[in-house]
């Protein structure tokens, strides 16, 4: 089954100021679908509201998860549904192993963990600690197999999860993580910011192996440059609040030539547009 | 009301004599517990306006409450005929000689042969007192003086027994010698630590306290760390919640010795600790460590001294705890460099995790310096689990459980990573993930 990831009308405000004003959006499994906007249009706070952060309130609509709702699900039952955030800035976190948080992560994700509680309730017993996790010899050779196919250094997990990485390594410890979290949809919030030429050509080859494996990308970005690395299926526009415009990739080059000021000029008649489409 | 033990002496000037006499002990040692009797009688019990006990009160505290325990305990011929407990305890750490002392007696001692052939010398101190008087007399009370504090007065009047490590010039031992003092119910109990190390020895000790429900631990450690000796210290305090501690603590250092110390604080309902380090020759080296972990409405409070007399000394100390319920801790530290201490290298830090809007932690971090050519840096933090950082790991399939234990075990890292003994490490990270509470 594709996995479908639907945004209806949705209405989200952090401390009463509302910030996702109606955003219509349909994101599938093995599609890549890209959200462009100016900074400060809202497009990281749709990341944040799909994956479930506390901070902000939805006041109106709903996503749905192949037809059913999330927004009741904590972040980590929608993360073991198949839905991941790679961060724009992602937290660095001391004296946490990247490879210790991973193994944790995967075995949550992949319900190692529910089974050993599942079995302990129906048996009874308890079982050694450790035996919620992936077997470490499995996981390892996971792992050092996925570092090198999407040529992250291997020195990644014995590092502190983000702790004195670069712009760059952050990024792409996101496509690390995404990589070994198979998500089945994934909201890239701006993984291309930030990055050298080489970093980006990493992080967009990531992006493209994991989507021909069968990911959905919700791909966030301010500018065009990442799109001639990922080729959208369909991109939308996204400004003060809510989606304005979706269309093919032509729609990506459209804004690159006219800029956002062309958006906010005629904002009116891209609305009336939007609503008969969607 | 509390019931005391059949077999117990109060404490009193009695118990002091009837120590005395009970294990015929030498006239120097007799006259040293009157003489520590009448100056614990002398020095006031402390009270909120010392600087020293402003954040920390003895509400409570009765030492009427407790007793000297008489009975003599099951002493134990071989580590077989230990009680399971004990040696799963001692199993956990790959030593090169174990003791157990149990209300002040020793009921197991164990000692690698060719260490005691090469004049290694560990064993309770009681039995040292015995078998290598001279010894004792030099060293006991030449660190910690009888009046450095209330506790310490009535420790030298009343300790029945403690331990005894003596490493000879030139003798390195790599496994860690390994001491569990276990006290039994509303006992007092006096714990006396006497680490020597000669010139360019190396050895590694562990000391865990546990036990004493309702009551009662003053202890007192003196540390010798001779020229270039290399003396690793690791203390565990896991007594009983319900339990008073107290133990003032100090280490001097001979010219580049290495010295470093853990302090463990997990248990007790009240905790007064003392850390003094002395850097007495130049060349010194000396790390002290901490990590404490509160709950429910244990106070800790940790009291430090880093002492620069002599140049070209250096010393690092880190303490890191985690406080959750309506616990509190209180970091109080100095960084002293006396004049003429020039290219003194010193580090302070102590950083607080609240895991409760109900706990505290107090810092008191400090520095005074006398010399001018010298590098000290000092500095506290305290602060909660960053909410960012719980719901990075969330989004990633980890329950908020998991991930905020994840945190507080990453907050100690830094400290575990530079703890010695693997066994030590394993021991401390169980009892963290223990408190943060596995699912």
């Amino acid at each position: 089954m594709t996995a479908v990831l639907e945004i209806k009308d949705l209405h989200a405000a952090v401390e009463g100021k509302e910030i996702l004003k109606g955003v219509n959006l349909t994101i599938r499994q093995g599609e890549v679908h890209a959200l462009m906007g100016p900074n400060g249009s809202g497009k990281s706070t749709l990341g944040y509201v799909i994956a479930g952060h506390p901070h902000y309130e939805v006041t109106q609509g709903d996503i749905l998860f192949n037809g059913e709702s999330i927004l009741d699900l904590e972040p980590d039952e929608r993360a073991k549904l198949g839905i991941f955030l790679a961060f724009q800035y992602p937290v660095a976190i001391p004296g946490v192993s990247f490879a210790n948080f991973l193994r944790a992560a995967v075995s949550s994700v992949r319900g190692y963990r529910d089974r050993v509680r599942e079995e302990m309730e129906r048996t009874g017993q308890f079982k050694e600690v450790g035996s919620e996790l992936i077997p470490m010899r499995e996981f390892r050779k996971e792992l050092l197999e996925t570092m090198d196919r999407f040529n992250v250094d291997r020195s990644f997990a014995r590092r502190y999860l983000n702790d004195g990485f670069s712009g760059g390594e952050k990024k792409r410890g996101e496509v690390l993580q995404m990589a070994m979290l198979k998500p089945k949809i994934a909201i890239l919030d701006e993984s291309d910011s930030g990055l050298d030429i080489d970093a980006l050509r990493v992080v967009a080859d990531g992006i493209n192996k994991l989507v021909a494996d069968g990911m959905g990308a919700l791909l966030i970005t301010h500018y065009q440059r990442i799109l001639n690395y990922v080729k959208p299926d369909k991109v939308s526009v996204f400004y003060d609040g809510r989606v304005v415009l979706t269309g093919g990739p032509e729609v990506a080059h459209m804004l690159e030539e006219k800029g956002y000021g062309w958006v906010e000029e005629h904002l009116d008649e891209l609305e009336a547009k939007e609503i008969v489409n969607s | 009301m509390t019931t005391k033990i059949m077999t117990a002496t109060p404490i009193s000037v009695a118990a002091v004599k009837a120590i005395s006499d009970r294990y015929n002990e030498p006239a120097w040692l007799r006259q040293a517990r009157l003489a520590a009797w009448e100056t614990f009688e002398a020095i006031p019990w402390p009270t909120y306006k010392e600087e020293t006990w402003r954040r920390t009160r003895l509400t409570g505290f009765k030492l009427e409450n407790y007793a000297l325990p008489e009975a003599e305990p099951e002493v134990y011929a071989s580590r077989e005929a230990l009680p399971e407990h004990l040696r799963e305890e001692l199993a956990k750490i790959d030593s090169a000689g174990a003791l157990v002392l149990q209300d002040g007696r020793a009921i197991y001692r164990e000692l690698d042969e060719a260490l005691a052939r090469w004049g290694v010398i560990f064993t309770d101190l009681r039995s040292a007192l015995t078998d290598h008087e001279e010894l004792v007399r030099v060293h006991l009370g030449a660190q910690v003086s009888v009046d450095e504090n209330k506790f310490a007065a009535l420790h030298y009047a009343l300790w029945l027994n403690g331990a005894f490590l003596f490493i000879p010039r030139n003798i390195a031992i790599e496994k860690p010698f390994q001491v569990l003092i276990l006290q039994g119910e509303r006992v007092a109990n006096f714990h006396h630590t006497l680490l020597v190390g000669e010139e360019n020895s190396e050895a590694v000790i562990v000391e865990d306290f546990m036990g004493s429900k309702e009551g009662m631990s003053d202890s007192v450690a003196e540390v010798f760390a001779q020229q270039a000796a290399r003396l690793h210290y690791l203390r565990l305090q896991n007594l009983d919640e319900t339990a008073w501690n107290f133990a003032t603590q100090r280490i001097s250092t001979a010219r580049d010795a290495l010295y470093r110390h853990l302090q463990a604080s997990w248990g007790s309902k009240l905790s007064k600790v003392w850390i003094d380090l002395e850097l007495e020759e130049p060349g010194g080296h000396g790390e002290l460590l901490g990590l404490y972990f509160t709950q429910d409405r244990q106070h800790i409070d940790h009291h430090t001294n880093q002492n620069h007399r002599v140049p070209h000394c250096t010393s690092d100390l880190l303490f890191k705890g985690a406080l959750d319920d309506h616990s509190r801790s209180v970091y109080q530290g100095l960084i002293r460099v006396w004049p003429g201490a020039q290219k003194t290298d010193a580090y302070q830090k102590n950083d607080n995790l609240i895991l409760s809007d109900h706990a505290r932690a107090d810092s008191i971090p400090g520095l005074e310096i006398e010399a001018d050519d010298v590098r000290c840096t000092h500095g506290a933090t305290s602060a909660k689990v960053p909410e960012e950082y719980v719901f990075y790991l969330m989004a990633r399939g980890l329950s908020r459980k998991t991930a905020v234990r994840m945190i507080v075990q990453g907050f100690f890292e830094e400290v575990l990573n530079r703890v010695p003994v693997p066994g030590v490490r394993a021991k401390l990270e169980a009892e963290i993930a223990h408190r943060v509470g596995i699912e």
